[in-house]
């Protein structure tokens, strides 16, 4: 690479890590103004106009706060939490396709930072990175607080991201690939979230598990662990806590987009000189889209009871992934090999396995008969409850 | 192949860079007045019971992530197998339905032992074998203790 | 290529220092953060030697899953902020010279056999992988070495039985023993329930 590639580079990861921290600033205003109109408040009014530098301004107001680090903390993690906390929701979205490309100088600069060819693992292992940020600061924080809500929220977070995974399995059984370019080319006529809609459901689900947001935010209940695992943290630590929740939320609205949602793809063509602006603003329409449906959800539903949590995300969650997978696995493959008369065996299969579970389900339930679950009904059940 | 990954390496040092650099300057700028009682851990006001030197934690959250890397090997066989299996055809099929089932079988069983309850005691008090399974709940048995031996010492005063 | 190179020589080097420090530090969670970082330099490895599957499984699984299992485990035993216990097994010291020095051995006789004792490096990774890694990887995993696969499923069965029978019979046996004869000068001390009881610290509060 000559130095004009270089300075592309650096030019490229700048742009993309800056749009991150304007887009959380945007977007923490919007949750706040969404959730006051649900509220009937006014919401955030006085920075700027209409309140939308109100990030800004709690951003230079923490930063010049005292920070306090307690006597029994553990010095170095200590300092060290809040960045592990911040940087696996950027490092994410590195492989994430924003838009189309760009002609620049005689290059052909493409809108996403790696196009990997593992890229939908990144995101895993990015994600299941991300539970250290919260146990390091719970540990060392040296509290009794934060130390419970960091091994609650660890324990949250590793039990939603199996469900997770499965949904990424179905995904990729369907497109095929695991590069989130060809993800995006093979939603070219229909967007994974028709064919995949249960795995949509339980992505969310585990998404907003993931990144603790509400109603899954156990890891901040304040009416029991005060503020659980940043309790200890004040100043400019605290608000990279703050920023790197964010941060992870539009992430993963963004992978929900790339995955279930077409990309950057959208119905108004585009084209002469401007023609990446159109994908771009589509991209940045969805992600704004899902994170709306993310700040109804924090509006409606209480927070839940972190037994119901757990039981949530390991007897329901888990086995409708696992069930999902193999549904999709049945219903590509059977006609695949058998042609028309194939789409009968596959439906005869899943009937079948479906009145299997049905007689079988019964058995996994403690509670009486008259109250047990059926083991196939996730969506949503639980949350409501 | 390496190149590719050189935009993360970017982004990474971006990030890191852009934490450490905020705590600096702001170490720079933030008043620094510390006491006692603001360095003290956080309990709601109150001195500190204890610090929780060598805590130990239910053994449910060893359970589940115990059961974590079980599952998280499993999706990790599930996605070579996801990218590959229309080619792997039937027999692709089957094999990977054997394996979900084995390692379903796994999951049963912990469900039954009991591994994935977290409110067993109380949410099932009308499951009678399983509340005698179930260890006493430890603050009731440390409570009736000293009730007693508060009922000792009274009975012993009025003597 | 010389980036190759640069890479080797940035992670290697960290790659042992953090295996060091895992094993010279004291505190049970910084050693359990070295190793962390010890996984993640490997995964780099992999990546080194075109293997970016094994790239990301090594972070998933052992950075992502296995660590994790082990700060619950630290701190399940409440062994944190660890003063080094003294040598607790008699003739450990002994046993890990001989068994380090066994290893050593072992890996320095497989990679030279793996790579038939020359000086060249193994090529073809490219020949190998056609239409990328973990598809060629799924090739041979699942036609060529169907059975091993299947019988990962019973390892992964064992370990979930281990884990539930270890817990089960802590919180039958030991707790109840601990509750029985330790309550009343915890309960002094703390003004709480006694630690290693199931269900003291971290339960859902109802």
């Amino acid at each position: 690479m000559d130095w004009v590639g270089w300075a592309i580079l650096v030019v490229r990861v700048a742009i993309v890590f800056f749009g991150l921290l304007i887009s959380v600033m945007l977007y923490i205003w919007m949750e706040r103004k969404v959730i006051a109109d649900m509220q009937t408040r006014v919401g955030p009014l006085r920075a700027g106009p209409r309140g939308v530098l109100i990030t800004l301004a709690d951003g230079i107001k923490l930063f010049f706060k005292e920070g306090i680090t307690p006597t029994a903390a553990d010095h170095p993690v200590y300092a060290v939490a809040p960045i592990l906390a911040m940087f696996p929701g950027f490092l994410a979205f590195c492989v994430i396709p924003f838009g189309t490309s760009v002609t620049l100088f005689g290059r052909e600069i493409p809108f996403q930072l790696a196009d990997l060819n593992i890229g939908i693992l990144w995101i895993l292992a990015m994600t299941s990175l991300s539970v250290y940020g919260v146990v390091l600061a719970g540990w060392s924080s040296g509290s009794n607080y934060p130390l419970l809500g960091a091994v609650r929220s660890s324990a949250q977070m590793i039990s939603y991201e199996v469900g997770m995974g499965l949904a990424l399995v179905a995904v990729l059984m369907y497109s095929g690939t695991l590069r989130m370019s060809e993800l995006i080319a093979a939603q070219d006529t229909v967007w994974n979230v028709i064919p995949q809609f249960p795995a949509f459901v339980v992505f969310l689900i585990g998404a907003i598990a993931e990144t603790n947001r509400p109603p899954f935010d156990l890891a901040e209940a304040e009416s029991e662990l005060v503020a659980g695992f940043h309790t200890e943290y004040s100043g400019i630590k605290f608000a990279m806590f703050y920023l790197g929740e964010y941060v992870s939320t539009v992430t993963v609205a963004a992978v929900a987009v790339t995955l279930f949602l077409g990309g950057w793809r959208g119905w108004w063509p585009f084209d002469g000189a401007v023609a990446w602006i159109g994908p771009l603003l589509w991209f940045v329409l969805k992600i704004t889209a899902v994170i709306y449906v993310l700040i109804l959800v924090r509006a409606t539903l209480p927070r839940m009871r972190y037994d119901r949590l757990m039981n949530f995300g390991w007897k329901v969650l888990i086995p409708f992934g696992l069930v999902w997978v193999m549904i999709t696995g049945v219903v590509v493959v059977l006609p695949q090999e058998y042609g028309n008369r194939g789409r009968y065996i596959a439906g005869a299969v899943i009937v079948g396995a479906a009145a299997l579970a049905t007689l079988v389900a019964p058995l996994f339930s403690h509670r009486p008969a008259s109250e047990a679950e059926p083991g196939g009904q996730p969506e949503g059940r639980e949350v409501r409850a | 192949m390496l190149t590719e990954y050189l935009p993360i390496v970017a982004m990474a040092v971006l990030a890191v860079a852009f934490g450490v650099a905020s705590l600096v300057v702001s170490r720079m700028f933030r008043p620094h007045r510390p006491n006692p009682v603001k360095l003290s851990p956080y309990e709601c006001g109150n001195d500190p019971v204890r610090l929780p030197r060598g805590e130990r934690f239910s053994v449910k959250f060893y359970v589940v992530a115990m059961l974590f890397i079980i599952f998280d090997i499993e999706i990790i066989f599930l996605f070579p197998w996801a990218v590959r299996f229309r080619q792997l055809g039937l027999f692709g099929l089957v094999e990977m339905a054997f394996f979900i089932g084995l390692v379903f079988v796994a999951y049963i069983y912990v469900w039954r032992a009991g591994g994935l309850d977290w409110a067993t005691s109380v949410e099932a008090p009308a499951d009678a074998d399983l509340a005698s399974d179930s260890p006493r709940d430890p603050m009731a048995a440390a409570d009736e203790e000293l009730a007693a031996a508060m009922h000792d010492a009274e009975v012993a005063g009025a003597r | 290529m010389p980036l190759d190179n640069v890479v080797f020589w940035v992670f290697a080097p960290l790659s042992v220092a953090t295996a060091i420090g895992m094993i010279v530090v004291r505190n049970a969670v910084h050693a359990a953060l070295f190793l962390v970082v010890n996984f993640f330099t490997i995964a780099v490895m992999y990546l080194l030697l075109d293997a970016p599957f094994l790239f990301a499984v090594q972070i998933v699984v052992y950075a992502g899953a296995i660590m994790v299992l082990f700060l619950f485990v630290i701190m399940l035993l409440g062994v944190d902020r660890g003063d080094a216990p003294g040598e607790r097994l008699l003739g450990q010291r002994t046993t890990a010279v001989i068994l380090a020095v066994a290893i050593v051995a072992e890996l320095a006789t497989a990679i030279r056999a793996g790579i038939g004792f020359t000086t060249r490096a193994p090529g073809g990774f490219d020949a190998v992988n056609p239409g990328g890694n973990p598809s060629a990887l799924a090739d041979v995993l699942f036609r060529d070495y169907f059975f091993p696969f299947e019988v990962t499923s019973i390892l992964l069965i064992v370990a979930a039985v281990a884990a539930m029978v270890l817990a089960l019979r802590r919180s039958k046996s030991l707790s109840q023993r601990e509750i029985e004869t330790h309550a009343g000068d915890d309960l002094e001390a703390y003004g709480l329930a006694a630690p290693g009881a199931p269900g003291t610290v971290g339960e859902p509060s109802r």
